[in-house]
């Protein structure tokens, strides 16, 4: 009982939050659901609460909505997946929300995301890389491109410039999102006809990988996949060099290790780094550029891709608001949504596929001096 | 009035699901610790009966209520076959034995792909636990746990947590009441395992770490391990409150932790204690005998 | 060959900081009879306490010094705050497990409040840079100062226990507080000492594994904490030559595993065997050195 008391208050507050708007204002409640605490995931989920709103603050400047107006209503769920389920429940239920950005993980997402498509609310997530979320049903979206769109790409790029014969691979086995990298580059590393010598696994909390990577060195592989978080893959690439694996094994990492981090953490040992990204920060575009002098001088920091693809997911939403005529219909808006065609984003034009992915040609990017920049063919 | 009771079981039905699951585990570890086993095979029973029950039910196609007893009826298995061998180390011997039990079984849910899916999980796992489901759980044990300590067992049991030496040349076999005990702790915590794998769609071997294991124990200390509504206090308490805190991120953690240290403090008798003052000093010393009775022995 | 050696290098050096950090543990057991939950927080904490001194620009056995202090200090702060009151009321020894958990937890809020949750490193020298490369084997200069540092720690316990005044106290109260009452020893002052040793103990340990690893992060004390446990399995609780064998042990036993078996079930051949020695050798591999309680 004294939950609902509690419940009661929140929502009294949130009423008088709102009521200070203009009458005239149609508020459209948008569930942003990142981790900001608990771990790695906060990593990753802040940048994406601070990319979208950015874009929500935005878009409610320019009045390009007329009469709507973008409510950000951000949730931590610390990356935890019961606490995303009520965080979900409530959003739908309660603050009556048109659409879900989020949630930060995957699993998380294999979680939550079920309720929403029952009560017909779209999610689009600008994190969750891994394969069979868009197969939940028909609302939910994402803006981050999967692994498998991106490695192969990667994978290509690498194998014409050093035409590597062997691979290693290493990896994180008690995470969701590196398990499935993984498969995906051992398909990739497969299809390509590059023979894979090791494989080697680590778990979440792990900071020694001396031992995994002494048995790598000993298989004297071409190249080096690791299917790891921006600070797992960060500590691997700098001990592997410190363990003597020469500058001539390129070493490959997963879309989820692109984070400015990285550079910060591996230091010189990074150069070479390659990965696959759908946006890079030197993107040459006024929409991008604009977004990047923006961010920095609202958080004083650079935003990574995950920020961009959340930032991305908020325009994505305001136009289908615009096209399906407000948000009194969530089935025309999740219509809306799908039928995103050529929007103007931060890197280039977005569009859906048919499967709700993100039709974005990936970029294969390499570190150098501590930046990532666009791999010259 | 009926649309807003109806609102509000929508948005809350899963906090109410959760508060009635951990009640469950929480009894599960209150048969635990009335004989003094300061258990943290929890995640380990509740990964061997979600496993086992999602197996029974996507592979083998059983009906619901079977494979949850089949999950439950696992754990229990995995309760007597460890046991035997532990149950003869003492105090903080027994804990760390049980969580390397815990871990153990965590690798091997990570290794063993084909039946769990490694990390990636087992997902779309049909929705079959409704809140009467867990509703009935949670009334079963108590009544289970009421007439338990009305019973010979019962006091046999509360011998045994006083002074097991005593116990014994009274002719209580201390052992066969621990191990039975023991037992019945796996089986619920492998039947909430089972009914916590068909409420969220999604199971992964992340879910019954050390985490799940000490959270579990936290339920009945917070609630009082002496009183019957102990454990439901205290998971209540506990499942609400991060919900509760949400307004700040980091500050939660922090006023968990801080609550939970002053509930230990000042209310050494759980959160229960409240309602009893008046026996409070009789049970405070009850435990000190319990403790030096103890420190004696190991 | 070379590459065994390597595996070598690498167990040692990784058994280094998991033994400074287990002989804090084992000695809280070995004098009071608990397990202190919150030797985790005590050893993420001494790393950014390092860390803030580095950066501030000590050099680096200043902020080892301050490490120490900062991990002592958080050590003597759960005694005072949690073990002294439960104590006193004769709580039951499972309310210590739970509440310096929950004192664990709240440092951890506390750290990703104060230094955010994302992983830091110390400020990179060039010193850090040199290593030697002999018959293929790389060895860190790195890991050998590191190396050097743990044995000067654990020398310098040894000889804090059985030289000094205050270590022949911590032994009286290890052996029977009643005991060391009776003679004199002033055993609340005792008991707040043995914290704080083992704290600074769990505070060096974090600054070192900071170091050799470039990482500092609020959670990093939650996994060194069960690998202290194990060690502290391995060697015996309370049994503090134990502990500094087990450390080595446990880091040997995790790279060969990981190098002749598999990496996927280093943590299960881990946990199996301190599954296994409890069964079969409850008092740890080296039982018999240190007084226990009787």
């Amino acid at each position: 009982m004294k939950r609902s008391v509690f419940a009661l208050l929140l929502s009294a507050a949130g009423a008088m939050a709102f009521s200070s708007a203009a009458l005239s204002e149609t508020p459209v409640n948008i569930g942003i659901v990142q981790a900001t605490s608990g771990g790695s995931a906060a990593l990753y989920g802040l940048m994406q609460k601070n990319g979208a709103e950015l874009a929500i603050d935005e878009i409610n400047t320019s009045g390009k909505l007329g009469d709507y107006k973008l409510v950000g209503i951000h949730q931590d769920d610390a990356g935890d997946r019961g606490q995303s389920v009520n965080i979900f429940q409530r959003l739908i239920n309660q603050e009556k929300v048109a659409v879900i950005l989020g949630p930060t993980l995957a699993t998380s997402a294999f979680a939550a995301d079920p309720l929403a498509q029952k009560a017909g609310v779209p999610v689009i997530a600008s994190s969750n890389t891994a394969p069979g979320i868009t197969d939940m049903g028909d609302y939910i979206f994402r803006t981050s491109p999967p692994e498998s769109m991106v490695f192969p790409g990667v994978l290509a790029y690498v194998k014409k410039k050093y035409s590597p014969k062997t691979a290693a691979q290493i990896y994180g086995i008690d995470d969701t999102l590196m398990k499935s990298a993984y498969a995906v580059h051992k398909k990739a590393l497969e299809s390509e006809d590059i023979k894979i010598v090791a494989t080697e696994t680590f778990q979440k909390g792990d900071v020694d990988y001396s031992a995994q990577l002494t048995k790598i060195k000993a298989a004297n592989p071409d190249i080096l996949v690791i299917g790891g978080l921006a600070e797992e893959t960060a500590n691997i690439v700098r001990q592997a060099r410190q363990l003597g694996i020469p500058p001539s094994t390129v070493i490959l990492g997963a879309n989820a290790a692109i984070s400015n981090k990285l550079a910060e953490l591996a230091g010189a040992t990074a150069d070479g780094f390659t990965v696959g990204s759908g946006w890079f920060i030197q993107y040459d575009s006024p929409k991008n550029k604009a977004f990047v002098e923006a961010y920095r001088k609202r958080y004083s920091s650079d935003p990574d891709n995950f920020a961009a693809q959340a930032y991305t997911s908020v325009y994505v939403v305001a136009d289908a608001v615009k096209r399906a005529g407000g948000v009194s219909d969530l089935k025309k808006l999740r219509d809306a949504i799908a039928a995103t065609k050529d929007l103007e984003a931060n890197n280039g034009s977005f569009s859906f596929d048919a499967h709700r992915e993100p039709a974005v040609t990936p970029k294969v990017l390499v570190m150098k001096g501590g930046k990532f920049i666009l791999a010259a063919d | 009035m009926s649309a807003w009771i109806s609102q509000f079981f929508a948005s809350y039905s899963n906090i109410i699901d959760l508060c009635l699951l951990n009640s469950l585990v929480g009894y599960g570890l209150f048969l635990a610790l009335s004989a003094n086993m300061f258990s943290l095979a929890t995640g380990g029973f509740m990964a061997l009966g979600a496993y086992c029950s999602v197996y029974c039910t996507m592979e083998l196609g059983f009906p619901f209520a079977p494979a949850v007893f089949a999950g439950a009826l696992l754990a229990a298995l995995g309760a007597a076959a460890i046991g035997a061998p532990v149950l003869r180390l003492r105090g903080d011997y027994f804990m760390l034995a049980t969580f390397a039990f815990t871990e153990v079984i965590r690798v091997i849910a990570l290794n063993w792909d084909s039946v769990t899916g490694g990390a990636i999980g087992i997902f779309s796992i049909p929705r079959h636990t409704e809140t009467w489901h867990l509703a009935l759980a949670v009334a079963v044990v108590i009544y289970v746990a009421y007439t338990l300590r009305r019973s010979y067992f019962g006091r046999a049991i509360a011998a045994v947590k006083q002074d097991d030496v005593v116990a014994q040349s009274m002719g209580v076999n201390v052992f066969m009441h621990r191990l039975s005990l023991f037992i019945a702790s796996g089986f619920i915590c492998g039947a909430a395992g089972a009914l916590a794998a068909h409420l969220n769609y999604f199971i992964g071997p992340g879910d019954f770490g050390l985490v799940r294991s000490v959270d579990a124990l936290t339920y009945p200390i917070l609630g009082g391990v002496n009183a019957l509504a102990g454990p439901l206090i205290g998971a209540i308490f506990t499942t609400l409150l991060p919900e509760a805190l949400r307004f700040s991120n980091q500050l939660r953690e922090i006023l968990m932790g801080a609550l939970v240290v002053a509930i230990v403090l000042y209310l050494p008798g759980g959160a229960m204690s409240v309602f009893k003052l008046r026996w409070f000093g009789v049970r405070a010393g009850e435990t000190k005998l319990a403790a030096a009775t103890e420190q004696a022995q190991s | 060959m070379s590459t065994f050696l390597q595996q070598l290098v690498n167990g040692i050096s990784l058994g280094s900081t998991y033994a400074v950090f287990a002989m804090g543990c084992t000695l809280i057991f070995g004098v009071l009879n608990i397990v202190n939950m919150a030797q985790g927080a005590f050893f993420m904490g001494g790393a950014y306490f390092g860390l803030e001194a580095a950066r501030l620009g000590l050099p680096a056995p200043l902020a080892l010094a301050v490490a120490l202090a900062g991990g002592g200090l958080l050590g003597m702060l759960s005694e005072l705050v949690i073990f002294r009151t439960l104590r006193a009321r004769g709580g039951h020894r499972w309310m210590g497990l739970v509440a310096s958990l929950a004192l664990a937890r709240m440092m951890i809020g506390l750290a990703q409040e104060i230094f955010g949750t994302q992983v830091q490193r110390y400020p990179a020298s060039d010193l850090m840079q040199i290593s030697w490369e002999i018959a293929d084997v790389r060895i860190q200069l790195l890991q050998v100062v590191l190396l050097l540092v743990s044995l000067l720690l654990m020398a310098l316990l040894a000889f804090v226990l059985q030289r000094s005044s205050i270590g022949r106290a911590i032994r009286t109260v290890a052996f029977s507080e009643d005991v060391a009452r009776i003679v004199g020893v002033p055993v609340g002052r005792t008991i707040l000492a043995t914290f704080f040793l083992a704290g600074a103990l769990a505070g060096a340990a974090g600054m070192l594994l900071g170091n050799l690893f470039n990482v500092v992060s609020p959670f990093m004390g939650e996994q060194m904490l069960v690998k202290g446990l194990t060690v502290i399995i391995l060697g015996g609780l309370g049994n503090v030559p134990g502990a500094v064998a087990g450390g080595f042990l446990l880091g040997l036993i995790e790279v060969f595993s990981v190098a002749y078996v598999s990496s996927s079930f280093r943590d299960a051949i881990g946990f199996g065997l301190i599954f296994v020695i409890l069964l079969v050798k409850p008092n740890g591999l080296f039982s018999g050195f240190e007084e226990r309680r009787a």
